[in-house]
């Protein structure tokens, strides 16, 4: 990296989760729940022309138990969710999750009785990116946001949410 | 198809009794009838010697909740003629009372997932169906939310989850 030139056999001083906040936050493993429109969103943000990887969270996990950053994207619907309350559980800390589009966030124009009115009534979100579907550049801003709350975290905190 | 194809004219001669009318809008041709005798019907549709409608392609229903028509439900089947290339519309009308109509599965076997899907939003139960289960709402769903007087918004189906909540280590 050329950084042992100038450092050569030495020390670095820091905080511990300074440390592992940094590393926290510039390798999240995002475990896409993508049901509909917004989850073509998430692809084209995944792949070369947007390039999430520049942002160290280009490893989708299929696997809850590999991943700890959820993607909300799309509509839940009521036979859907017991699944995704599921597989968040199956998700180990620590955890963030996006909620992405209107309709995972607030239903969406979907104001009808099959559709969950916001994912937040059952799972805590950490960040909302609005849209219908949101640009893959708001996603983007989605994932900083994340990064940013994950750098301000404290190494005891174990649990998410309140 | 037009309503004077001597398909529609044997079909009237044979079940008089079981038409409530014949309906022709634009070259289709749409048949209402009784639900009592659909099955053979349908039968004799499917088994006609000149236009046989062997196919099925679709099935299913209509709430005329407090509209002019002689029952509340309707049932439809759209059928077509492979050798023809024809297609006919039959309606079958359904009371709220008794809501139930003879399976059209051992007829057509695409019947299954569709009458399974009227039962499903509509609640009217098809009678000798091998396997009348819901097919789109989870399985512990009451209530059928296709109907007219369903509320829209649903019976609070939609906010009945546990919340996801973090157990503390002992």
């Amino acid at each position: 990296m050329g950084l042992e030139k100038i450092l050569g056999d030495g020390v670095l001083a820091t905080r511990v989760s300074a440390l592992v906040n940094w590393a926290r936050q510039n390798a999240l493993w995002p475990m896409p729940f993508g049901t509909a429109c917004c989850a073509i969103e998430m692809m084209a943000t995944l792949s070369s022309r947007f390039d999430m990887s520049r942002f160290g969270s280009e490893v989708i996990r299929f696997s809850p138990r590999q991943a700890d950053l959820m993607i909300v994207s799309g509509r839940i619907s009521i036979k859907m969710m017991p699944v995704l309350l599921k597989i968040w559980e199956q998700m180990p800390e620590p955890k963030w999750c996006i909620s992405m589009g209107a309709c995972a966030s607030s239903g969406g124009v979907f104001d009808t009785y099959t559709l969950i009115q916001g994912v937040d009534q059952f799972i805590p979100v950490d960040v909302y990116i609005p849209g219908c579907p949101p640009r893959p550049e708001n996603l983007i801003d989605g994932v900083r946001k994340i990064q940013e709350i994950v750098s301000k975290e404290k190494i005891s905190d174990t649990k998410h949410g309140s | 198809m037009k309503s004077s194809d001597p398909v529609v004219t044997r079909f009237k001669e044979r079940f008089g009794d079981e038409i409530l009318s014949v309906e022709e809008f634009r070259g289709q041709v749409a048949i209402s009838v009784k639900s009592a005798r659909v099955l053979d019907i349908l039968r004799a549709l499917r088994d006609d010697a000149e236009c046989p409608f062997d196919m099925l392609a679709d099935l299913t229903a209509v709430d005329y909740l407090r509209l002019d028509h002689p029952e509340r439900f309707a049932v439809v089947y759209q059928l077509y003629s492979l050798l023809r290339n024809e297609r006919i519309r039959i309606k079958a009308y359904v009371g709220e009372a008794r809501c139930e109509i003879e399976s059209a599965q051992a007829l057509w076997g695409d019947a299954n997932w569709l009458e399974r899907e009227v039962w499903d939003l509509y609640g009217i139960r098809f009678l000798n169906h091998p396997d009348l289960r819901r097919i789109l709402m989870p399985d512990n769903y009451t209530g059928h939310p296709l109907r007219k007087d369903y509320p829209l918004k649903g019976r609070g189906e939609r906010s009945n989850f546990p919340k996801y909540t973090v157990e503390e280590p002992s």
